[in-house]
Parts: C-alpha cells; structure tokens; sequence
C-alpha cells in the first residue's frame, strides 16, 4: 500500500497521533526525571572546585538511564531523536556544564559513530554495555598537530592480516579518563588510498592504551579530559567503522551530532544565567531602587531573554531537520557558532547585573561564564566554523542560495517577517557582488567570509526565532519579536561592513605585519 | 611555436598537479592521474577546490570566476578549465 494512502487513513492518523503523544509524553517523562536526577545528585560548586564528577554520580547516572539515550531500544536504549537528546542534555546544563558536557559526549560524538556506521556484531557487543552506562563513550579525533585542521592527524591505522594495528596519541580527550570505549580517527593509507581516513573502536582495556592524567581547565573542570595513546594497539578488523577509507565523511556527520547537543548545553547555560539575573535584580536594590527597573538593567535582561529565544529556536530547527532526513550539515554548525557565542554573552551579562557577587565563585554565576567559554573552541573554533560557512555561501549556485524562507506567522510578527525578508534579500545581493568581485580567490578574505556567514546565521536565527513564535502566547511573542529584531540589526551591520572590509583588511595586515616582527606591542616613539 | 604553446601547456599542467599534491600533503605527485576525481578520488572538498583554484588564479594571474568554478569534477577538468580562461585572457601568449 503506497505510503499516502496509509497516512490518508483515519484510523492510521489517529493511531499517529496517539503514538505522537506517547512519545511527547515519554519525553516530558525523562526530562522530568533528568531535572530531578540532578538536582538531587549534582552539585556543580564542589564538582568544580574537586575538579571532577565523583564515580558514585556517574554510577546513579547509568542507574537513572542517561547513557542510553541515543541507543536503539534493541540494544536497552531510549532511542531518542537528536532533538529530544538535546531537551534532556540542555535540562542537565541548566544546572551543571560540566555533567551535561559528559553524557551529552557520551550520547553524541561517542556512541553516534557505533550506532550509524557499527558493524551488527560490534554493535551486539558494546551498545547494550554503552546504554547501560556500564562503558562510557569517547571521540578521540584532536592531537597535538592537529586541531582545526583535521587532516593533518598523523595517528595511523594499518591492515595486519584479519587486524588492524594502530598507532598515535590523541589529545582533549573528553570522558577520557573514565571511558571503556574510544572512537579513534586515524589515517589509514592503506586501507582506501593515500589520503583516506578510517574510524576505529578501541576498548581501553586493550594492550597498548594508556590514558594520561586529567588537565587543568579553566572551566567545565568537573569532565574528564585527557591524552590517550595508542601503541601498536592490536584489533579485530570489524571494529573498523562502516567502510574504511570513509573516516572523515563519518566524522562530519557525528560532528553534526555533537555540534548540536554541544549548542543545547549552551542553552542551559544561558538558561541558568538568565534565571539567577531574574530573582537577583528585582531584590538589589541600589539609589533606592530594584537595579532591574533601570533601564540599562532592561536592556541587558530583554537581550538576554531574546537571544536565549532564539538559541532554543536553533536547536529545536535542527533537531527537526534532522528527523525530516535533511542534510544538517550547514545548520548545525550555524547553531554551534551560534549558542555557543550567545551563551558567552548571556553569562557575561549575568555577572554584569549582579556585580562583585558574580565575580564570586560562591554565587556560581561565574563558573557559567568558565563553562561556556569553551564551547566557542570545541568541535571546530567558531573562527573556523564561520570561514567555512562563509566559503559554503559563497559557493553555492545562485538558485540554491535564494532557498531559504520562513513559513506564515503570526499576524503581529508579520512586520519582523517581512523585515527579514528585506535583509535575506541584501545578503543575496551581497553574496552577488562578492562573487563578481573576487571569484575564486574570495576564499582569501576570511573577513569577508566571516561577515557574511554571521549575516547569514543571524538570519538563520531569526527565521528559526519566527518559526518557534506559531500559535504561542502573547509574552513569548514580544520576546521573539525582539529576538528577531535584534538578530536581523546583527545581519545588517555585518552585511553594511562588507564595504570597508579591504580597509580592514589592510589595516589589519599592516599592524600584524609590524607586531609580529616585534613580537611585542611597541613604546610609540615621538619625533 | 606550436610546440611552445604546447611546452607552456604542459608547464601548466605540471603545476596544477604540483598544487593538488601540495594541498593534499602528497609525497608524489607522480601518484596523481588526470582522470582522478578531486572530490571521490582525492578527497579533496569544496574548501581544497577553491584552495586549488584560488593559488593558480594569483599564480597565472587569472580571474576565475567561482560558479564556473564549481562544474569541476577532475583534475583533468582543472586544467582544461585554466586553459580555456588562460587563452582567453593572455590572448597573446
Ligand atoms: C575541554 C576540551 C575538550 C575537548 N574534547 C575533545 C574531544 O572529546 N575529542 C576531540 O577530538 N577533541 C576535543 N577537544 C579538542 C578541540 O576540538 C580542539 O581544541 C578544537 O578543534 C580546536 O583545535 P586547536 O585547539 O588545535 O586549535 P587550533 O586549530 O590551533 O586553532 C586555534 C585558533 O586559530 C585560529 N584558526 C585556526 N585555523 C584557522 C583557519 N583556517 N582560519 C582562521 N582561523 C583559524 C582560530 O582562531 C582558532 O580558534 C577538546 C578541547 C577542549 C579544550
């Protein structure tokens, strides 16, 4: 029976929408019991100061079920989507990054690989030990050499005879300390040509893994993360994930993963940030006032809420996308860059209203600042993240980039929609004149690149923003009109500086130049 | 000067591959054919494409326009696409 016809069915729609339910309710259900697994066994201050989770959280942890989110139900998983893993991931960051960062990774970068690519029998052996909490998960890609440009690794994976034998150190290793299993990235010359990469399971206990001591962090200091090293480290050839030769389109698309749990936790940051700010300045007073009713106070909290909007909105666009089997390449990234600068912000503000106290590491405010500040370097550097968006723009044919457009709204969000549509219209015209203008060599001007990608994501936001404010109360409403304003005031002024980029660009060259031959900042020299 | 055009040709060519070698941190170039697929064969991606272009662009002083850009497929391709703008724009080389 053709797929139409099924859904056509009323009693099918009804038995959809029942199901539908039941899952939201599911759900709800594990949402609510993650918020109180953590407030019952977390206590972010002590985790930071100590430094580490202790091992009892991480037993009640897999007790609670929170590492077998992602994981099939076969294997005694929930098999949530990448949407809902996010609900639960950003109810565990409101109240610590540190834990939300460990099962987040666990749950994305660490199990995705096993669960998409794993061969039946790998997958039998290790995703029920996985769901259980029994082995925590790792994604091991990052050494020395080898940040932000990946393909420089030099760990290796050769073929010896029905092994595989692999070689290298691995650093930044979250979960690393604790983990059973690491999903390692490896050159694998030999295994799908000279420049090919393959992904590797590697169970800690084999001979040859040794994982180093933690590192000092400045923030999410309660997770694990450490050098692993691999030497002559021998494995069944099926613990080579998918097809070898395939690593780095693997890696791209558990990153796609990653990025986006990684921007939910930046929304329980900000979440938090923005909960504290609410009771705290109504009951500061000072010059005889709630330091909330100033005006500056206003603006800071109004930004902190519509941004915190649109982040949601991010994340739940993704999560979407994903389950409606479209390419979320783009728009995880996007989301990425954007909550985890978004959340920075919120934090910073947060410590802003509530003055010496939030320079205090009593109050906890400040520790969301350390947390999120490395969520704008992990899983790609925004920096890079935009230069890429911006090539990505900037190579699309013209028919592709006029795509993008926002479904019916509200009637009073009509004026911010047609607003948008006014700015997306300017970037297309931008997108034009610097294609006509550098041709190929555009990908030389990352100032240019970056401008346009934050353009563009800024308008990714608002559109995302206009989309999550259908058929919501009046409140929410205001807070996404301004969400939308304030992101297309954004697009605006990256896409109005596109003009003095090459100033900027000289003037940037010609300061670097000398500072970079002094290699210190210069004592002016007066004539 | 027919087998001039043809010497500053293969130089050309010789380059292009020279820059894919470079780009993708290969020994030897020699391992390059020019029927290989940039992206499939190489696993070079739309960023290294534009890397590739954008190096023989300042080095032949070509302007190479970037949707034409984008129907590249091989290295073969490559060169073709460089010749044809490079005749077009040094008409009297
Ligand atoms: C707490 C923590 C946990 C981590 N967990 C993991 C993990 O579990 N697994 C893992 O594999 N890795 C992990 N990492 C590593 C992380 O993903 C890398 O740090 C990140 O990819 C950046 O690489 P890098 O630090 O080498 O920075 P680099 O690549 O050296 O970049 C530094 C800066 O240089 C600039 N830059 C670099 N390249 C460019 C360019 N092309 N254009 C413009 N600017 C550029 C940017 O400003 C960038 O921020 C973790 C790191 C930390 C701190």
């Amino acid at each position: 029976m053709p797929n139409n016809t099924l859904m056509s069915d009323p009693i099918v729609q009804s038995h959809q929408a029942v199901r539908e339910a039941t899952d939201r309710s599911m759900l709800g259900l594990v949402v609510e019991q993650a918020r109180r697994f953590a407030a019952r066994e977390i206590d972010p201050i002590a985790f930071d100061r100590a430094a580490q989770l202790p091992r009892r959280v991480l037993k009640a942890a897999a007790e609670a079920g929170l590492f077998g989110l992602a994981i099939p139900e076969s294997y005694g998983g929930l098999a949530l989507s990448l949407g809902d893993i996010c609900q639960v991931v950003s109810e565990l960051a409101t109240r610590d990054g540190s834990f939300a960062t460990s099962i987040g990774l666990h749950n994305g970068l660490g199990t995705r690989g096993l669960i998409a690519y794993g061969s039946q029998s790998l997958k039998e052996k290790w995703l029920p030990k996985l769901a259980s909490g029994e082995a925590i998960a790792s994604f091991a890609a990052t050494e020395t050499g080898a940040g932000s440009d990946l393909m420089a690794i030099r760990t290796t994976l050769t073929p010896r005879g029905e092994q595989v034998r692999l070689d290298g150190e691995k650093s930044y290793v979250t979960n690393g300390g604790f983990a059973g299993l690491y999903t390692v990235l490896a050159r694998s010359p030999e295994m799908g040509g000279a420049r090919a990469h393959s992904l590797v399971c590697v169970p800690r206990d084999t001979p040859g893994v040794e994982v180093g001591a933690e590192e000092h962090k400045m923030g999410l200091r309660g997770s694990s993360t450490v050098t692993v090293s691999f030497d002559g480290v021998m494995l069944p050839m099926e613990n080579v994930l998918g097809t070898s030769g395939q690593g780095i389109a693997y890696a791209q698309h558990i990153l796609t993963w990653g990025r986006t749990i990684m921007a939910s936790g930046c929304i329980g940051a900000a979440r938090n940030a923005l909960n504290a700010v609410l009771s705290y300045v109504i009951e500061r007073k000072q010059f005889g006032r709630s330091i909330g009713h100033f005006g500056a106070s206003r603006a800071h909290v109004a930004t902190m809420a519509a941004k915190l909007w649109a982040m949601e909105a991010m994340v739940e666009r993704t999560g979407i996308e994903d389950i409606n089997g479209g390419s979320i390449d783009g728009i995880s990234g996007a989301t990425k860059v954007f909550c985890s600068d978004e959340a920075f912000d919120i934090c910073d503000r947060a410590i802003q209203l509530h003055g010496a106290l939030g320079f205090l590491s009593d109050l906890g405010v400040e520790r969301l600042l350390r947390d999120a500040r490395v969520t704008r370097i992990f899983e790609g550097a925004n920096d890079v993240i935009l230069v890429f968006a911006g090539t990505a723009l900037i190579a699309l044919s013209r028919s592709d980039a006029g795509r993008r457009c926002h479904a019916t709204v509200e009637p009073d969000l009509e004026e911010v929609a047609r607003a948008w549509e006014r700015v997306e219209q300017e970037l297309q015209e931008s997108l034009d004149r610097v294609r006509k203008k550098y041709g190929v060599k555009a990908i030389r001007h990352q100032l240019v690149l970056q401008r346009l990608a934050r353009a563009h994501i800024a308008l990714q936001a608002a559109s995302a923003s206009l989309w999550r404010a259908r058929a919501v109360d009046a409140v929410a409403r205001s807070v996404a009109r301004l969400s939308v304003q304030q992101l297309l005031a954004t697009a605006k002024e990256n896409l109005s500086t596109l003009e003095s980029s090459e100033i900027d660009e000289s003037n940037h060259l010609q300061v670097t130049e000398a500072l970079y031959r002094l290699g210190a900042m210069p004592q002016p020299v007066r004539a | 000067m027919n087998s001039h055009v043809n010497n500053d040709q293969s130089k050309r060519r010789q380059r292009i591959i020279a820059l894919v070698a470079e780009i993708l941190e290969l020994d030897d170039p020699k391992s390059i054919k020019p029927t290989d697929r940039l992206r499939e064969d190489l696993g070079m991606d739309s960023l290294g494409s534009l890397e590739l272009l954008s190096t023989i662009s300042e080095e032949l002083k070509l302007d190479l326009e970037m949707e034409d850009a984008m129907g590249i497929s091989t290295i073969e391709d490559a060169c073709a696409f460089v010749e044809h703008h490079y005749a077009e724009q040094h008409p009297n080389e």
